[in-house]
C-alpha cells in the first residue's frame, strides 16, 4: 500500500487566526477520515464566514486542540517564520519480535502537509503626501487594509479546504477497509519542534544532495 | 440466486446512496422542510436505520423525501435536485410582513424563480452487464460502500462551502425574514440552462465511484456568487428604545442606564433590517448539529443560553435586539468573559451612582427592583456584555486580546475635579446599594467586598487631594488592585489587560512618603493578592470594580478639603490623636467623619460575614 501525500497550499496567517485556521483544516481532513458512523457537527468559524464540519468525537476534539496548543507554543517562540504541520493516517501493523524492531509496526498511508507562514502584520503607518490632497485617516485605511487582508485569508482558507475535498475524491484506492466500532482511522499529528532548527537542517540537506562540504561563509 | 442476491446489494447501496445525498442537500438548502419538525432529545440521541446508512447520522428524513424515494424507482434514471430561489418582488414594509411572510410575498406580486444549484446523481450503467460474482463480489461491494462513504463525506463538507448556503442560513434565522425564499425541485430529468443562466455558473463533479457493472456520479452546477440577487431581509418595525435587553439595568442591578450624553445610542440597537445586507454578517450559530436544530421553536433555555443564539425567538421586542449581542456573545463564549471583564463593561458606561442626583430617574429602579429575570441572569453560566452600536464586522476580527475600541473611553482618572456634590445622605444609600448588590451576588464569594475593607495599614496619602473616598479606598481597597506598587498592580493588569482603566487608587495617585511601611504593605498586600486570588477571584473584582466605580463617582466633600482629608486621615491612622483632631474640625468634615465610620461598619459587616480577619491599626 502506497502512502499518499498532500501538500496543502500555504497559508499566510496572523498569530490570532492559527487556532481557528488550524482547527478547521484538521477537523476537516479527519471528518473525511472518520469512516465509522459518526453524526456531524457543523462548527463556524468566528474569523472567517466559513462553516466546517467536525466528526463529532469529543476526544478527537480534545487532541487536536491540544496539538494546536503546542504548535501555538512552537510558533511563539520561532516567530515569523514558516512551519508545517503534519497529519498523519497509518494503521497497526504487528511484526515479528527481534532484537532491533518492535511488535507493532505503524504503517503510514496517508500524509497531509499543512503549510502555514504566520506573520505579524506590520503596523499602518499614516500615509503623508506632498501633494495630499485629501487628508488620510489613518485608522480607515488600517481598517481596510485588515479588512481585505481578512478576506485574502478567507479566499485561501475556501481553496484549502477545496483542495482537501479533491484530494479525498480522487484518491479512494489507498484507503484501509473500515473496521467494526472504529470511527476513525488512527493518526498522528506532527508539529516541528523546538529542538528543530531549520538552518541546521538545510545544511545537512544541502551536503547531502550536493556530496560536498558546503562552504561556510 | 446468488447473483440475485448480490445485484439486490447493489440496487440497495445505491438507492441509498440516493436517498443519503437527497436528505444531505435538502437538509442544507431547504430550511422549510424541518421548520415545523419537532426535535426532542429522545429523538437527537437516536440513531435510526436510515442513519446508519454510510454511517452519517443525519436525524430524521423529511416526508418529502420518503415520497420521492417512492417516485423514483428506477435507478437507472438521474435523479436530478434543482434548488431554486424565489425572489419576491419588492412590496411596502409593514409590521404585519413580519408576521405573516407568505401574506406579504402573495400581496408582494409576481416572483422569480432562478436555479442557483443543480445537484445530479446518476447510476451510469449498460444496460446488459455482468455482476461479480462469489467472494469478488463481497469485496466489490465493500469497497465501493466505503467509496461511497466518502464521496458523502465530502458532499457534506462542499454543502456548507457553496455561497447558496450562506442565504440558507440567512433563511434559517427565524429573527429575520426575507425577500426570498428556496424551495427545491426533484426531478428524473433537467430542463437544460439558457445560455444566460449558464453564464456566471460553475461546475463540480465529485469522482466517479465504480459500482461495477456502472459508476455512480454525483455533479453540481451552481451560481458562483448570489451577490447579483440583491437578497434583502425584509425592513420591518420601526427602531423602537428597547430597555429590557438581557444585561440591561431593568434586568440586571449591576447597571444602569448610560449618562445622557451617551442618551439612547447604548440602549437602542440598529435594526438588522435597516442595515444593507452587504454589510450585515448573516447570523450563525456557532456550533449546532446538521438537521437537528433547524426551525425547532426557541425555548426559555434556548435563549438563556445563547447557543444557538439564532434561533431565539419570541414576540418580545428584546430579542430583536439578539443579532448584534450575537456577534459579541459568540465572542465572548468562546474567549470565556470573566466577571470581571463584565465589571470593567461596566464601567464603560460611565455608571452615575444611585446616590447621584444626575442618576436619571430610571436608575433606582435596578436598586429595588426584584426583577425575575434578574436571578436568571445570575445563575447563567456565560455573562453577557451588552455590545455596543456596531461599527461594521471589522470590530469582530480585532484579535482576542484586543477590546471594544469604546473601551478606551474610559472614566477618567481619580477625580481630583470630580462631582463635588456635598450631601452627605446618598453615602447611606450608596451602602443600600451596594449591601443589595452584595445579595444579588450571593452565589458569589463575598469576600471580594471583604478584602476591599481589609487593608491591615493604610497608604499614607499625603497627596491625594481627590477626596476622601480614594484616600479610603487606598487604605482598604482590594491590593490586588494597586494597593502597592510591585505585584498586586500587575495582577491586576494582567486580568483587566483590556482595560486602561485608572482607579482612583491606582499607584500613580499614591505618594506614599513612608517607604518602610509601603514595603511592609506590599508583602500583606502580596499575601492578600494570593488570598483574594484563591476565593472568588471573579467576584471580587467584579466587585471591587464596581465598589471602586461608585466611590470614584461619589461626590466629595469639598474641593477646598484636600489639605483637610489628608491631615485628618493622618491623625486618624497615626491613632489616638484622631478624636482630638477631629474635634477641631470644622462640621462638614465631621460629615466624612461620619460617613467614613459607616463606612467602617460596612467593612466589618462584610468581615464577619465573610470571616476574613481584619487588622485594626488604631483606628478609632
Amino acid at each position: 500500500m502506497n502512502c499518499e501525500v498532500c501538500q496543502l497550499k500555504e497559508l499566510e496567517v496572523e498569530h490570532f487566526e492559527i487556532r481557528e485556521v488550524l482547527r478547521c483544516i484538521l477537523h476537516t481532513i479527519v471528518f473525511h477520515r472518520a469512516l465509522g458512523l459518526v453524526r456531524p457537527k457543523d462548527v463556524d468559524l468566528e474569523l472567517f464566514e466559513i462553516t466546517y464540519v467536525q466528526c463529532g468525537d469529543v476526544e478527537l476534539e480534545k487532541k487536536i486542540d491540544e496539538r494546536i496548543d503546542h504548535f501555538i507554543s512552537w510558533v511563539e517562540k520561532h516567530p515569523n517564520k514558516k512551519s508545517q504541520i503534519c497529519l498523519s493516517f497509518y494503521e497497526v501493523k504487528s511484526k515479528q519480535p527481534s532484537w532491533f524492531t518492535n511488535k507493532t509496526e505503524r504503517l503510514y498511508w496517508e500524509q497531509w502537509y499543512v503549510n502555514l507562514n504566520v506573520t505579524q502584520h506590520p503596523k499602518h503607518h499614516s500615509s503623508k503626501s506632498h501633494h495630499a490632497k485629501v487628508v488620510v485617516d489613518p485608522g480607515e485605511s488600517a481598517t481596510e487594509d485588515r479588512s481585505s487582508r481578512r478576506a485574502m485569508v478567507e479566499a485561501s482558507l475556501r481553496e484549502v479546504l477545496f483542495q482537501i475535498i479533491k484530494f479525498v475524491n480522487e484518491k479512494k484506492d489507498h484507503v484501509p477497509p473500515i473496521s467494526d466500532g472504529v470511527i476513525y482511522f488512527p493518526y498522528e499529528i506532527t508539529i516541528p519542534s523546538s529542538s528543530d532548527s531549520a538552518f541546521g537542517m538545510d545544511m545537512i540537506k544541502r551536503m547531502l544532495h550536493s556530496g560536498h562540504p558546503t562552504m561556510l561563509s | 440466486m446468488e447473483m440475485d442476491r448480490e445485484s439486490g446489494k447493489l440496487e440497495q447501496i445505491v438507492s441509498q446512496f440516493r436517498s443519503k445525498i437527497l436528505h444531505v442537500v435538502l437538509d442544507s438548502r431547504v430550511p422549510s422542510l424541518h421548520r415545523h419538525q419537532q426535535q426532542d432529545s429522545l429523538s437527537l440521541s437516536r440513531v435510526r436505520k436510515t442513519d446508519k446508512w454510510f454511517n452519517l447520522v443525519l436525524g430524521d428524513r423529511p416526508p418529502a423525501l420518503e415520497n420521492l424515494n417512492f417516485s423514483l424507482r428506477n435507478l437507472l434514471d438521474p435523479m436530478v435536485i434543482d434548488i431554486i430561489l424565489v425572489r419576491h418582488a419588492s412590496c411596502s414594509s409593514s409590521v404585519d410582513n413580519l408576521y405573516s411572510p407568505s401574506a406579504a410575498a402573495a400581496a408582494a406580486g409576481p416572483s422569480t424563480e432562478t436555479v442557483i444549484e443543480r445537484w445530479v446523481v446518476q447510476y451510469d450503467c449498460p444496460r446488459v452487464f455482468a455482476s461479480p460474482s462469489g467472494a469478488d463480489a463481497s469485496v466489490s461491494y465493500k469497497k465501493i460502500y466505503k467509496k461511497c462513504i466518502l464521496l458523502l463525506r465530502s458532499l457534506y463538507t462542499q454543502m456548507r462551502l457553496l455561497p447558496a448556503y450562506r442565504i440558507f442560513r440567512q433563511l434559517s434565522s427565524l429573527n429575520q425574514t426575507y425577500n426570498f425564499d428556496i424551495v427545491y425541485k426533484v426531478s428524473s430529468f433537467s430542463h437544460p440552462f439558457s445560455r444566460e443562466e449558464e453564464d456566471g455558473m460553475k461546475e463540480y463533479s465529485f469522482a466517479p465511484v465504480e459500482a461495477l457493472p456502472g459508476c455512480l456520479c454525483v455533479s453540481v452546477t451552481y451560481h458562483a456568487t448570489l451577490s447579483d440577487f440583491n437578497l434583502e431581509p425584509l425592513v420591518s418595525l420601526p427602531p423602537k428604545i428597547i430597555t429590557d435587553y438581557v444585561g440591561s439595568p431593568t434586568t440586571d442591578p449591576m447597571r444602569s442606564f448610560p449618562s445622557s450624553e451617551r442618551g439612547a445610542h447604548a440602549t437602542s440597537f440598529p435594526f438588522r433590517g435597516l442595515r444593507p445586507p452587504s454589510s450585515a454578517p448573516f447570523q450563525r450559530p456557532h456550533s449546532w448539529s446538521s438537521g437537528f436544530h433547524r426551525g425547532i421553536p426557541p425555548t426559555k433555555t434556548q435563549s438563556l443560553a445563547g447557543s444557538p443564539p439564532v434561533y431565539r425567538t419570541s414576540p418580545k421586542p428584546y430579542d430583536i435586539t439578539s443579532p448584534p449581542t450575537d456577534l459579541y456573545g459568540n465572542r465572548i463564549q468562546n474567549h470565556r468573559v470573566s466577571i470581571l471583564q463584565q465589571a470593567t463593561a461596566y464601567d464603560e458606561y460611565k455608571l452615575s451612582p444611585p446616590f447621584s442626583p444626575s442618576a436619571s430617574p430610571s436608575t433606582p429602579t435596578y436598586l429595588s427592583g426584584a426583577n425575575p429575570l434578574l436571578t436568571r441572569h445570575c445563575s447563567e453560566t456565560a455573562p453577557v456584555t451588552i455590545p455596543l452600536p456596531p461599527t461594521g464586522r471589522s470590530n469582530r476580527y480585532l484579535s482576542p486580546n484586543s477590546s471594544d475600541p469604546s473601551r478606551h473611553s474610559l472614566p477618567p482618572l481619580s477625580p481630583r475635579s470630580s462631582k463635588h456634590d456635598t450631601s452627605s445622605q446618598e453615602s447611606p444609600s450608596g451602602i443600600r446599594s451596594y449591601r443589595k448588590i452584595e445579595a444579588l451576588r450571593a452565589g458569589e464569594s463575598p469576600s471580594g467586598l471583604s478584602n476591599l475593607y481589609s487593608a491591615p495599614k493604610v497608604v499614607r496619602d499625603s497627596k491625594d487631594d481627590s477626596g476622601r473616598f480614594s484616600g479610603l479606598l487606598s487604605s482598604s481597597g482590594s491590593p490586588r488592585i494597586g494597593f502597592s506598587r510591585s505585584s498586586s498592580r500587575l495582577s491586576f493588569q494582567d486580568d483587566m489587560d483590556d482595560c486602561e482603566f485608572s482607579c482612583p487608587f491606582d499607584v500613580d495617585d499614591v505618594d506614599v512618603s513612608d517607604s518602610s511601611s509601603q514595603n511592609t504593605e506590599n508583602k500583606r498586600s502580596s499575601e492578600f493578592t494570593a488570598q483574594s486570588n484563591l476565593v472568588g477571584k471573579k467576584s471580587q473584582d467584579a466587585a471591587v470594580g464596581i465598589l471602586v466605580h461608585m466611590l470614584r463617582t461619589a461626590p466629595p466633600l469639598r474641593q477646598d478639603s484636600s489639605c483637610y482629608s489628608t491631615r485628618s486621615l493622618r491623625a486618624e491612622y497615626e491613632g489616638g490623636v484622631g478624636i482630638a483632631s477631629g474635634f477641631f474640625m470644622p462640621r462638614k468634615t465631621a460629615d466624612a467623619l461620619e460617613e467614613l465610620n459607616s463606612y467602617r461598619e460596612m467593612k466589618d459587616l462584610l468581615l464577619s460575614k465573610s470571616g476574613t480577619q481584619v487588622r485594626k491599626e488604631g483606628m478609632k
